[in-house]
């Protein structure tokens, strides 16, 4: 299990800052998939899906955690200040991630999840099952969030 | 290589960065420790407050519908009086 952990920890770590794009919560998301997969492994059916089955686990996760965020939002308010922090000064070091970062931003988190995966190297068959749709839908919901992400990546670098 | 592509290896790299040393197993103790009593607490006092509702709910339902038959039943007493005493009177 250690090694498993270890395998993938880099690109969960990766996959879920690209959704939420929040340096601080990076290790908690990720630490969350993990105790997630390791208490859920043994239900596994396919071992050859396992990859497949982690990035899942992983997208519902960040998901559901920016989910619950809006809900505190609604629930305690914070004042227009708290909103928003920016990431701590240091946090992101070069101009092109800070780019790809406020272009993330802008899309909706399901579309960022989309992108990551494509960034994983998932297919558009493994990406379908992942989001429990057709392939016909992943292309075009990608080719929708390529496009969105090359505007805002584009704008933020002129 | 393109700077989109440049930009999503700084964005792994960054977040990798982030996931402190001796993480797999912090990972592996946090899976072996069974659900906080915290968490179990907070359930129990969720769901002790919900039955409390639902039983001052079902007491004043009970209690006010039993005012309302005794008002009702007063009502027909009264009007099935003045009926006899029509019926006698005729």
């Amino acid at each position: 299990m250690r090694e498993l952990i270890v395998a993938y920890q880099r690109r969960v770590a990766g996959f879920a800052y690209a959704i939420t794009g929040r340096s601080d919560s990076v290790e908690d998301l990720a630490q969350m998939v993990f105790v997630k997969m390791a208490r859920a492994i043994d239900r596994l059916k396919a071992p050859e899906q396992f990859e497949s089955w982690l990035f899942r686990l992983a997208r519902n996760t960040c998901i559901d955690h920016l989910r619950r965020q809006k809900l505190r939002r609604i629930f305690t308010p914070f004042a227009p200040e708290h909103e928003n922090v920016p990431e701590p000064e240091g946090a992101v070091d070069s101009e092109e991630l800070d780019a790809l970062r406020h272009a993330l931003a802008q899309l909706r988190p399901k579309d960022r999840a989309l992108l990551a995966l494509v960034q994983e190297g998932r297919s558009h068959a493994e990406i379908a099952a992942t989001f429990r749709t057709s392939v016909a839908a992943v292309k075009a919901r990608l080719h929708r969030a390529r496009e969105h992400l090359r505007q805002h990546y584009h704008s933020d670098e002129t | 290589m393109k700077p989109e592509h440049q930009a999503w290896a700084a964005l792994r790299e960054h977040a990798a960065s982030q996931l402190a040393p001796g993480f797999a197993d912090r990972v592996l103790g946090a899976a072996r420790a069974r659900p906080s009593p915290l968490f179990v607490a907070h359930f129990a006092m969720c769901a002790a407050t919900a039955a409390a509702c639902l039983a001052a709910v079902a007491l004043y339902q009970s209690r006010d519908s039993g005012d309302e038959d005794a008002k009702s039943l007063a009502g027909w007493s009264e009007i099935a009086a003045q009926a006899n005493d029509l019926e006698q009177g005729i």
